[in-house]
């Protein structure tokens, strides 16, 4: 007892005035006082008993105290993952729920419980076509499916931060939260949603179909600088160094290397996004075909049907090094001159939610088309091969480990599809959202059906959702 | 696993979604519009807000318009855009309109009809849409060969759209024109003109720079640095990085179910080699 003492900052309580004073080194032998607070467990010690001891007021002051102290600090929303359960040290310290006077009177009046089952339909809600809005009934239905989107706003962590609420995206998603996991069967209307986006993105204002990559990354955006209050995009927003819900679970890091082909320099730089755009064969843009195994491997174990372009044979190619010609040379700041270079993109950083977006589009001069190609495209993907830490290893002549099962870190679960029929000029939007561990369902507007894995893995694919399986602290 | 569940919809009835709920019956939804407080259909939420805010292409036309022909005798032109929404409760007279979305065109051709339809002049009221009583058997045939003539039910009057206005079908028209002009009487080819499908160049300008982005010149997640990077790849390209221009988005558009089997679908005209918003810009 007497070694932990000099370690504790402890204020003397002077029990007649409950006044407190600081004392940072060896509490004064009695009778200088009788009582001490440790400060940081709240704990009491009594020089008397020379000990510590309980008592339940000073207890339930303590608690109280801490919890308040905590959200003080809690400014910042911070990832709620299902690992976090202690001090971080920054952010909500955990503490167990407990009912207040009012809450258990509620509880007491309103005995009626829903019990969640696995053929439960909370969550899943449809959404009324507003003329020519499917494209954005698609994506609020993967937003609503991104788990910890739905953790954040049905944890209420929203704070808003906006001039008025009612102009805010975020309490709007917020709103969309409970609609969805209200219980209501009837399709929700997102009247005031696209109200709002048409307000905060003037571009895709306007009756017309619309693309629905276009509506996400716009949501986005919008979404993100409502989170810090900017209402009109003014406020230079450093995409580097925002801590918003829409940072913390969307943006990566795309790593750029421009190698010098005389002097070998490289030059980085890394720039941020929210999906990855992929080229597919079958356009006019050269695409890289790939013998099924012909590393050797079998990546992310995909079924390697001869002639079917798999989500990683894009990724490959998306993260090959590019031999930039002779008529796009490059100021080489290690040469002082222009020359031949090769340029290679790879993820520095994975976002908790990868979106993945297929270039459907044909977009040479005199062709406009749509790309119909079937990629197939895993429910599990390993990205380590698509790293910028896989690509250093692989120049250091390190070598390329198969997959390793130990190492979780960049293994993702698909969660949404969303799937274009049409023409370029005209078609319909629908998606397959993952609900509960392995249930499918389409959602086609106002319209919920289940869906089969194979239905999903079938489907043409035009963008795809998928959420990091493991999740770590910083 | 953890054992099995059973699903109430184990045996999915095609018409029923997850709820157990029919198809398609959620036609009468409505909501109140933010800005203007009135209340409105929700499948036509959408067209109505574009209106309301005064955005979208149709609605500075449909300002200009009124401004230029507040001196005009013709003041239906004006009115007609405005009653598009009266308009279309004729789809409900006997037309096969499927599920909750939209007629099948949404790029509604009702902004460049006037570049190629000629109006006969007087004769017929403010309101919009032709009175055919009013109209001697010549007038009848000039309008009908330019127009697609559908006496509307609701409001009796003929419709001023033109020969392929896809509110009403070519079996309807010919219909009304036996009804006016007699049992020989045919439908006039339709215009072999592209005008009605296509843009013109300064709608196209106008979308070119609604789809600029806003925003800063640094770099954001939403300049999608992969989908620039991808897009530069090839043969003949300058470095990617230093063009900071953004360039136009390179989309898929859907918005309205797709209609399998609609009598009103007409062969589209090859769509014009116009700059559209699917060209490079580099």
């Amino acid at each position: 007892m007497e070694d932990r003492l000099p370690r504790l900052a402890f204020s003397l309580l002077d029990l007649n005035s409950l006044s407190f004073s600081l004392s940072l080194s060896l509490p004064p032998s009695p009778p200088f006082c009788f009582a001490a607070i440790d400060l940081l467990y709240g704990g009491i010690y009594c020089f008397v008993c020379q000990d510590y001891i309980y008592d339940k007021d000073m207890e339930q002051i303590a608690k109280e105290e801490q919890r308040k102290a905590w959200k003080l600090q809690a400014f910042t929303p911070t990832v709620v993952s299902h690992y976090q359960c202690t001090m971080t040290g920054i952010g909500e310290k955990y503490s167990t729920w407990e009912p207040t006077k009012r809450e258990l009177e509620l509880l007491r009046h309103n005995p009626k419980r829903r019990k969640i089952t696995t053929n439960c339909t909370i969550g899943l809600r449809g959404l009324i076509n507003l003329g020519n809005t499917c494209f954005m009934n698609c994506i609020v239905q993967a937003l609503t499916h991104t788990p910890l989107l739905r953790d954040f706003f049905l944890s209420d962590r929203h704070k808003c931060e906006m001039q008025s609420p009612s102009s805010c995206l975020v309490c709007e998603m917020s709103t969309l939260f409970q609609e969805f996991y209200s219980g209501h069967r009837s399709p929700h209307i997102p009247y005031r949603l696209l109200h709002l986006v048409w307000t905060h993105a003037r571009h895709l204002a306007g009756y017309e179909q619309q693309d629905a990559h276009e509506f996400l990354i716009a949501a986005l955006d919008v979404l993100h600088r409502h989170c810090k209050g900017d209402d009109n995009g003014k406020k230079a927003n450093n995409p580097n160094h925002c801590n918003c819900i829409i940072d913390q679970i969307f943006t990566g890091g795309l790593q750029s290397d421009v190698t010098c082909q005389v002097c070998h320099g490289v030059s980085t730089t890394i720039d941020p996004f929210w999906d990855i755009s992929l080229d597919l064969p079958g356009s006019s843009t050269p695409f890289w075909p790939l013998s099924p195994g012909s590393d050797g491997s079998v990546v992310n174990g995909e079924s390697h049907v001869s002639g079917t372009t798999t989500l990683t044979d894009c990724l490959r190619r998306f993260t090959r090094p590019e031999h930039l010609g002779s008529s796009a040379k490059i100021k080489c700041s290690g040469c002082h001159r222009y020359q031949e270079s090769t340029k290679q993109l790879t993820m520095k950083k994975l976002p908790i939610v990868a979106c993945f977006h297929l270039k459907r589009f044909e977009h040479s001069a005199k062709l406009r088309r749509k790309i119909t190609t079937y990629v197939s495209f895993p429910l599990e993907l390993d990205m380590t091969p698509f790293m910028a830490s896989s690509k250093e290893s692989r120049m250091n002549g390190q070598y390329q480990q198969p997959t390793d099962s130990l190492n979780n870190d960049n293994k993702y679960s698909l969660f949404a599809v969303v799937n274009h029929q049409g023409t370029l000029e005209s078609g319909h939007y629908t998606s397959f959202i993952r609900q509960h561990k392995d249930q499918w369902f389409k959602c086609d507007d106002a319209i919920i059906t289940k869906a089969s894995i194979k239905d999903v893995l079938d489907s043409e694919g035009y963008l795809l959702f998928y959420h990091k399986q493991f999740l770590e602290y910083e | 696993g953890c054992g099995y569940f059973f699903l109430d919809d184990t045996d999915p009835d095609p018409g029923v979604d997850i709820f157990g709920q029919v198809y398609n019956q959620w036609k009468n939804k409505e909501c109140v519009c933010p800005n203007c407080s009135r209340s409105i259909a929700a499948s036509r939420f959408a067209p109505h807000l574009e209106k309301c805010l005064g955005m979208g292409r149709n609605s500075s036309r449909i300002a200009n318009r009124r401004i230029a022909s507040s001196n005009n005798m013709n003041k239906s032109e004006s009115d007609q855009e405005d009653n598009d929404d009266i308009n279309d409760n004729d789809w409900s007279y006997g037309s096969e309109k499927k599920g909750s979305g939209n007629p099948n065109s949404p790029r509604r051709s009702k902004s460049l009809k006037h570049k190629n339809g000629k109006r006969p002049g007087g004769g017929y009221s403010s309101s919009s849409g032709i009175s055919y009583e009013t109209l001697g058997p010549e007038e009848l045939r000039s309008v009908l060969t330019t127009q697609c003539g559908v006496i509307s039910e609701h409001t009796k009057k003929m419709c001023t759209r033109s020969l392929r206005c896809p509110q009403h079908t070519d079996e309807q028209r010919r219909s009304v024109r036996v009804y006016l002009l007699g049992p020989s009487a045919s439908l006039p080819e339709a215009e072999g003109s592209v005008e009605n499908e296509g843009f013109d160049v300064s709608e196209s300008q106008a979308i070119m720079s609604r789809l600029q982005w806003d925003g800063s010149s640094d770099i954001s997640p939403s300049d999608s640095a992969s989908s620039k990077a991808s897009k530069n790849w090839g043969t003949n390209n300058s470095e990617s990085r230093k063009t900071k221009k953004k360039k136009p988005h390179l989309s898929l558009v859907g918005g309205t179910p797709v209609l399998s089997s609609s009598k009103k679908k007409k062969p589209k005209p090859p769509a014009p080699p116009t700059p559209s918003i699917y060209d490079d810009i580099n």
